[in-house]
């Protein structure tokens, strides 16, 4: 700072030698200068795709070019499928619903003989479904009305809490228990051909490897299973582990959808067209009670899986609106060209009068 | 010192008590509350010429004087001095150490707990997963429910605990840090935290000042310390304080100093401070050039003593340590209404199951008790009982409700929280943004509001100061004007002809830090004495300016040792510029203290006793000092601004040298230099020492003294004899009319607001750009209402004519030019719809002569009529409250200090930054921002159609498909990395197009990335997206033997690969984060459904491969991605070819670019067209 002890010095040459450069020139220590990197500026080397008219037209096409074959081939594919279906609930049981529900939960003889047509040959393996509808197998509570962790283990066979109202039976653990359990389908079939030989069916493996292995135990036992006062469906032999009770397993695999199939067998012989297939059915099991319906279905399998014309005439539906528009585009194209990046379609080229 | 940290700090409750009591008090309690609410007004808009006053220097003689105002005890702390048992005997004062941390190990889980709980998102969340915890409702598994709320509740806390780490360690640096305080009549060490208040504390050379301090004594004999507030307000230059007298001569460890300050309570206003000090029976005032605040740095001082008045968290620093303001952006608003419809949609959703599930139930009314996926009675126990089932009417409640939980995204509550990491992306680009660093000031762009980011990219109007912000605010002294001789230096060889005058004092060369421009012929005849008269203006003419001011010279040292630079430190870079400028020509100020200055005049040192000051204020808009001259005589020397000069100045002497001095003024003024005029006259005694006493009494007076102070200068100024007039050019900052230029091409309205004069305005109007040759000027300039209205009458019928004469890109438009005392009867009445439409009409709008408070009400008038952004851009104090009116408000972090900063929502250096900041990063960011709120409506919407379609089909009671940790997942994991990753990094356009073309700014004005057209189009796309994800599996899959797993981790693989997929589309610029974060993304959820499948225990076992290993599945994926993008894929692609968007051309012009350089180049060169 100015110090006013300085003795004054009277002569200060007033030179014009000074002016020297501008001080203060050292350089900046701590400069805050942000360290340039591509990331910091935003200029990571990137790929920019702009959509030409040659690229739309491909892509279109390209789809067309994937989805018409892949639609015929299902389509092929389905239409190869043989596929019998038999509803049998009402064929079976006539009377008025009360009549019906009555019966059904009566000790009567339920044995009902059934003939089918084949139209079609069928190669083994056929598959045998029983096919539920409006059997909501998803409804909420009873979706959630099962313990897997006593399926697996015997330790758990007290875990029952999520299985109410199905969980005990006389104060003790019903394995398995829960309404899934519960109303296990018990209808049974066995089939003959016309000329009165008999169909095996085979039903090994029906079920998932996967649910054999891990998720139902191979020491844990049905116990207490239908004891209550209200039999919901099919009785298990307590002397075989739910990991061989593949009935059990396949039917608690829930279904998606309140139509749907379970898997009840295999044929494993071919059945030739015009053949007829005697069906002596145990009708067990209780739809009546809310309208619900009961199929019998023979059906072989493509790569695609069962009959469904679905997937091919969607295929061919995308792939006939892709083939639409890519034409519609060439045409627009050609009809309307416009030169890519043209400044002179902007906004403030294009009306100079402005907005 | 983490001053930036916010903190409200509480005052201790024990001394609020007081303030209670005072409402009852007496006339003194509520002077003093009047004088409080003038000091927050004071705060709020300190006019920049206002400098701080050293009242204390020259009230310092007559101090003893009494006359005193007690400030009231209720009022008022009392510090004993150098007693702090005393002191903290009745009250227990605020020890000195600090917390800015929030929380303490104990309480964080707590309070941070209830910190976040009061976001909105957070309330739903909480009241989603409690809902979900009743048995009746329980929708998730409690692990599900709650995880994701315990992931963001975790997210938020570890970055709270982590900043709160930080703020602790800051406050344990702060608090450990060691001072001299007076302790048993010894100055020892001791730790800042245990400072209490009334102690006595001593400071060396550059030591930082741990509390607020009255000044004792310091080093320099006339009580002097210079103090550096960088930490405070962040100017760098040093301000002086002052001991008072009484106080100077006292050796603290020596003679027990035994006094009593009465003090206000503790207050945010930094620039005022109110005492009384009662010493060996001496009633002393102490103001606020008495006390140094904490943070502060002693420099050019070897020592001070202090006394502590106000310690920790009640010191005015820390009392001022508040945080951004908060503002909401208007994209965010309009999306909150975009949120309410879909609240809309997810009650309807709602209710729709709801009412179905009631009529299934009422169909199935008789069958409900035995149904075996029903079951309504529980038959195991003896007496069959209801089981789960609470009545007709409560199902359907309960169903309700549920269907609320499971479809609760569909309010995209997590897009708050990716808002938020988002804006904080953007903010990371903005402020590392090397185009926006500023080399002079080292500053980068700062980010103070973290919401508004967007807000940039739609910004209509700007609102700009001038001074400091167009321009550098770095005073350069031009030409001269002494006695009707106008030294405009013609003779001035410009060719490095630069004056370096120097002076020898001990065998070393001082000079002057800064070198200025010299007039030959005034160095030559300044040079010569001062016989002739001529010579004795000259002589007085630089006298003024070297003494007229508050400038304090500093001495620096060079790297050569015989060499020392004068460094004049000051407040106001105008006075720097005069006092440089008057040592260029031989009179340097060498030394200021309170009651002298020394001036070194052509080699003589020559002192002057400095008998008073008036400061300038924005009333009288000038200054003066009273100058005991050697050879006896007493001057009183003036200096301000030419409108209120010419008023006191004695015209009747010089007549011819008034009107030349005038006329040099216009010419000066017109080319945008800013004058100030000086006049000068001897006082006789009986005139002074009337003079002398009426000042006394006015600045030892403690209420109203400021205004009697000024009615002493307002008799004192007057019949003065005019000496001369200097122009001082700020000048432009660098890249200005290009800025201002690209600005208007982005049809973006410039409006500058200014304090300077009309002329001034204008010709910085025209260097700047803004005004051109072929703009008709419409100028207002009236003094009452009735001419207002005429004058705005006649200037609408005029500017009609710009909008009627059709091509307003022509160049034919209007400039309205209207000034500060037109505004004044404008503003708030029924003229201002006239002067809005005016503006409208006009391309320019220039405000010249405005008050800080016009400024905002500027603002105001186009904040109420339109709907359109307005941002504000300033740099002093006087522009802070239009920075806080506008939208959007930026300061400058520049020479006025840093007022204008704290108020602001960004900082930046430079005006030209303004720029990238809004053709760039805000058109970027609102890009970004826009689609990123859609793609997240979008995504949340088709997830929550697909478990809707799916409800219709498990009779209507939420069975949800997808497992629930994928539904849980889906937008915390599955989907939320690529919108963030897109919303941050992806880029539209290249820095270069938007700044070649400014217009395409024009995309955010008119809202083109977020509006209802294309809420609704994404809606409409939603729906049909959601029913190809959902209706072709099920048409696939109907009658077969699908599970319910299956066929859910079909679904959430479609839903997550088609989201994005979406996205992918949509993507522009494709870096390698953004290839990884979507294709991960699409990773990662495949991992998850695999991991989800692999647990034995979940229904769901080995689902996904048993699918995976069916053809079936695999067209039903690729069918759906292609299925639900074509409609939107086509659309695009029809409106880019047929109808391109500006930002599309651009692109391709970008990809395309060789053969449209040309075309482009061709373009650039019409006429500009705005």
């Amino acid at each position: 700072m100015s110090n006013p002890a300085t003795p004054m010095n009277a002569n200060a040459p007033s030179s014009s030698s000074g002016g020297a450069g501008s001080p203060d020139s050292a350089p900046r220590r701590n400069s805050k200068r942000p360290k340039y990197s591509r990331f910091t500026q935003q200029e990571l080397p990137a790929c920019k795709p702009i959509l030409t008219p040659k690229w739309v037209i491909s892509a279109f096409m390209l789809v067309t070019i994937v989805f018409i074959p892949i639609g015929l081939a299902s389509l092929f594919a389905s239409r190869d499928v043989v596929e019998i279906i038999d509803r049998y609930d009402n064929a079976c049981l006539q009377g008025s619903k009360s009549e019906k529900v009555q019966f059904i939960q009566s000790n009567a003889n339920k044995t009902c003989v059934r003939s089918l047509t084949v139209r079609k040959r069928m190669k083994q393996p056929i598959y045998v479904y029983y096919q539920l509808d409006s059997f909501y197998q998803n409804h909420r509570r009873y979706v959630k009305s099962r313990s897997d962790s006593q399926l697996r283990n015997r330790g758990d066979e007290n875990q029952t809490s999520d299985c109410k109202p199905e969980n005990d039976a006389n104060g003790m653990a019903i394995v398995p228990c829960g309404l899934v359990a519960w109303s296990l389908f018990n209808d049974t079939y066995s089939f003959s051909t016309g000329s009165n030989q008999q169909l095996p069916v085979n039903k090994r493996h029906i079920s998932w490897k996967s649910d054999r292995e891990d998720k139902f135990g191979s020491d844990v036992f049905p116990k207490n299973f239908q004891n209550g006062s209200l039999i919901g469906g099919g009785r298990l032999n307590e002397s075989l582990p739910l990991s061989e009770q593949e009935d059990l397993i396949v039917w608690m695999r829930t279904a998606a959808l309140p139509t749907f199939r379970k898997l009840y067998g295999k044929i494993e012989v071919d059945i030739e067209a015009g053949e007829t297939i005697n069906v002596r059915l145990e009708n067990n099991y209780n739809t009546y009670s809310f309208s619900g319906k009961k199929k019998l279905v023979l059906s072989t399998t493509s790569w695609l899986g069962g009959k469904n014309n679905f997937i091919g005439i969607a295929y061919l539906a995308v792939g006939g609106l892709c083939l639409l528009l890519a034409t519609t585009f060439t045409l627009i194209y050609l009809v309307k060209p416009r030169h890519l990046g043209d400044p002179t379609y902007l906004s403030w080229n294009r009306n100079p009068g402005g907005h | 010192m983490s001053l930036d940290d916010a903190q409200i700090v509480n005052v201790n409750p024990q001394q609020q008590s007081p303030d209670t009591l005072q409402n009852s008090s007496s006339h003194d309690g509520i002077q003093s509350k009047s004088w409080r609410a003038s000091s927050v007004q004071e705060v709020g808009f300190v006019d920049f010429g206002s400098k701080s006053v050293p009242q204390g220097a020259e009230s310092e003689g007559f101090s003893m004087s009494m006359s005193h105002r007690e400030i009231n005890n209720e009022d008022s702390r009392l510090v004993y001095v150098n007693d702090a048992l005393k002191t903290n005997e009745r009250f227990e004062f605020a020890g000195n150490s600090i917390r800015t941390a929030k929380y303490s190990v104990l309480s964080f889980l707590p309070r941070n707990l209830f910190e976040q709980f009061h976001r909105v998102a957070y309330i739903y969340f909480l009241i989603i997963a409690i809902l979900n915890q009743l048995p009746q409702l329980a929708v998730f598994g409690r692990g599900a429910s709650i995880l994701p709320l315990s992931i963001v509740l975790l997210v938020t806390a570890v970055k709270d605990a982590y900043e709160d780490w930080r703020r602790h360690r800051s406050d344990r640096i702060e608090n450990n840090r060691m001072s001299f305080v007076l302790v048993n009549d010894r100055f020892q060490q001791k730790k800042w935290k245990d400072i209490q208040v009334g102690e006595i504390i001593r400071f060396s050379a550059n030591d930082t000042i741990p509390c607020d301090i009255v000044l004792l004594s310091t080093s320099d004999p006339t009580g002097v310390a210079y103090i550096q507030t960088i930490n405070l307000d962040g100017e760098s230059n040093l301000k002086t304080r002052y001991a008072k007298l009484e106080t100077l001569s006292r050796v603290p460890e020596k003679d027990r100093m035994n006094g009593l300050i009465k003090c206000e309570k503790p207050n945010r206003n930094i620039y005022g401070f109110h005492a009384t000090m009662e010493i060996d029976g001496k009633h002393l005032s102490l103001g606020p050039s008495n006390i140094v605040l904490r943070g502060c740095v002693l420099k050019n001082t070897n020592s001070a003593v202090g006394v502590a008045v106000y310690a920790g968290n009640e010191t005015k620093a820390m009392l001022n340590s508040s945080g951004a303001p908060s503002k909401r952006s208007r994209l965010e608003t309009r999306m909150n209404r975009e949120i309410i419809l879909l609240s809309v949609f997810l009650i309807a959703l709602c209710t729709v199951v709801s009412v179905c599930a009631g009529v299934w139930l009422g169909r199935h009314r008789d069958d409900l008790d035995m149904l075996p996926f029903y079951r309504k009675m529980d038959y195991s126990e003896p007496v069959a009982e209801n089981y789960n089932y609470s009545g007709f009417g409560m199902e359907i409640l309960f169903t309700f409700l549920m269907s609320v939980i499971v479809f609760q995204i569909m309010i995209p509550i997590s897009l708050y929280i990716s808002m938020e990491l988002v804006r904080v992306g953007q903010a990371y680009f903005m402020i590392r943004d090397d185009k926006m660093y500023d080399e002079t000031s080292n500053s980068r762009f700062q980010c103070r509001a973290l919401n508004i980011n967007e807000d940039l990219g739609q910004i209509k109007y700007v609102f700009s100061d001038k001074t400091g912000t167009l321009t550098e605010n770095k005073m350069e002294f031009k030409y001269a004007s002494i006695l009707g001789v106008d030294y405009s230096g013609e003779g001035t060889d410009f060719d490095g002809e630069q004056r370096g005058y120097c002076i020898q004092v001990n065998g070393q060369v001082w000079r002057p830090k800064m070198m200025v421009k010299v007039d030959k012929v005034l160095l030559r005849l300044s040079q010569t004495g001062n016989n002739m008269k001529a010579n004795e203006q000259i002589y007085d003419f630089f006298l003024a300016l070297a003494a007229c001011n508050t400038i304090v010279p500093i001495v620096v040292d060079t790297s050569d040792p015989s060499e020392k630079l004068v460094d004049y430190q000051g407040e106001s870079p105008d006075e720097q510029a005069l006092v440089y400028a008057a040592a260029a020509y031989g009179f340097m100020l060498m030394e200021r203290t309170s009651g002298h200055i020394v001036i070194d005049i052509q080699g003589e040192r020559q002192r002057f006793n400095v008998l008073g000051m008036h400061e300038f204020d924005s009333d009288r808009k000038r200054m003066s000092v009273i100058l005991g001259c050697p050879d006896g005589t007493v001057k009183v020397i003036v200096k301000g601004a030419d409108s209120s000069m010419f008023k006191i100045i004695d015209k009747s002497r010089n007549l011819d040298v008034v009107r030349a001095t005038e006329s040099h003024l216009h010419s000066y003024s017109s080319i945008g230099l800013r004058t100030l005029v000086v006049g000068m006259r001897e006082l006789g005694v009986p005139e002074f020492e009337q003079w002398q006493s009426s000042y006394e009494t006015a600045s030892t007076a403690v209420m109203g003294r400021v205004a009697l102070l000024r009615k002493v200068a307002i008799n004192l100024e007057n019949n003065l004899n005019i000496v001369g007039a200097s122009a001082i050019e700020d000048r432009l900052q660098m890249g200005v009319p290009e800025a201002i230029e690209s600005l208007r091409k982005a049809d973006i309205k410039v409006w500058v607001l200014t304090g300077d004069k009309q002329e001034t305005a204008i010709s910085i109007g025209y260097s700047s750009k803004l005004l051109t040759s072929n703009m008709s000027q419409v100028v207002i300039n009236s003094n009452s209402k009735e001419s207002c209205r005429k004058s705005l009458e006649d200037a609408l019928i005029t500017s009609r004519k710009f909008v009627v004469s059709g091509d307003p890109h022509a160049g034919g438009s209007g400039a309205l030019i209207i000034d500060g005392t037109s505004l004044v009867y404008i503003l708030d009445s029924e003229l201002e719809e006239q002067l809005f439409q005016l503006a409208n009409n006009c391309a320019v709008v220039l405000c010249c002569r405005v008050a800080p408070l016009q400024k905002a009400g500027i603002v105001a008038l186009i904040k109420n009529r339109t709907d359109d952004m307005t941002l504000a851009i300033g740099d002093g104090a006087n522009d802070v409250s239009m920075i806080q009116m506008a939208d959007v408000g930026i300061g400058i972090s520049g020479q006025e200090g840093r007022q204008a900063v704290m108020a602001s929502d960004f900082a930046m250096g430079q005006f030209r930054f303004l720029v990238p900041l809004l053709l760039v990063h805000g058109h970027w960011n609102y890009q970004r921002m826009g689609y990123m709120i859609l793609y997240n409506f979008y995504r949340n919407a088709v997830f929550v159609l697909v478990l809707f379609w799916y409800v219709l089909f498990t009779g209507f009671t939420l069975t949800t498909a997808v497992t629930e940790w994928s539904s849980v997942l889906y937008s915390v994991l599955y989907t939320s990395v690529p919108t963030i990753v897109v919303a941050i990094l992806d880029k539209d356009l290249s820095r270069r197009s938007l700044l070649t073309y400014p217009q395409l700014y024009g995309a955010g004005q008119r809202q083109e990335s977020y509006n209802a057209k294309l809420f609704w189009l994404t809606i409409a796309d939603t729906l049909w997206q959601s029913i190809v994800v959902f209706f072709v599996p099920l048409f696939v899959y109907w009658k077969s033997d699908i599970d319910g797993s299956s066929l859910g981790d079909l679904w959430t693989l479609a839903v997550v690969f088609l989201v994005n997929v979406h996205l992918a589309m949509d993507v522009i610029r494709w870096s390698w984060i953004s290839h990884a974060s979507i294709w991960g993304s699409i990773i990662a959820t495949c991992i998850c459904v695999i991991i989800i499948d692999i647990i034995p225990m979940l229904p769901g076992y080995w689902a996904i491969f048993d699918l995976a290993s069916k053809g079936s599945f695999w067209i039903c994926l690729l069918g759906i991605q292609i299925a639900a993008i074509v409609p939107r894929f086509g659309i695009k692609m029809f409106i880019q070819h047929c109808k391109p968007s500006d930002i599309q051309i651009a692109r391709e012009a970008e990809k395309f670019g060789n053969s449209m350089e040309s075309r482009g180049a061709e373009i650039e060169m019409n006429p500009p067209r705005r």
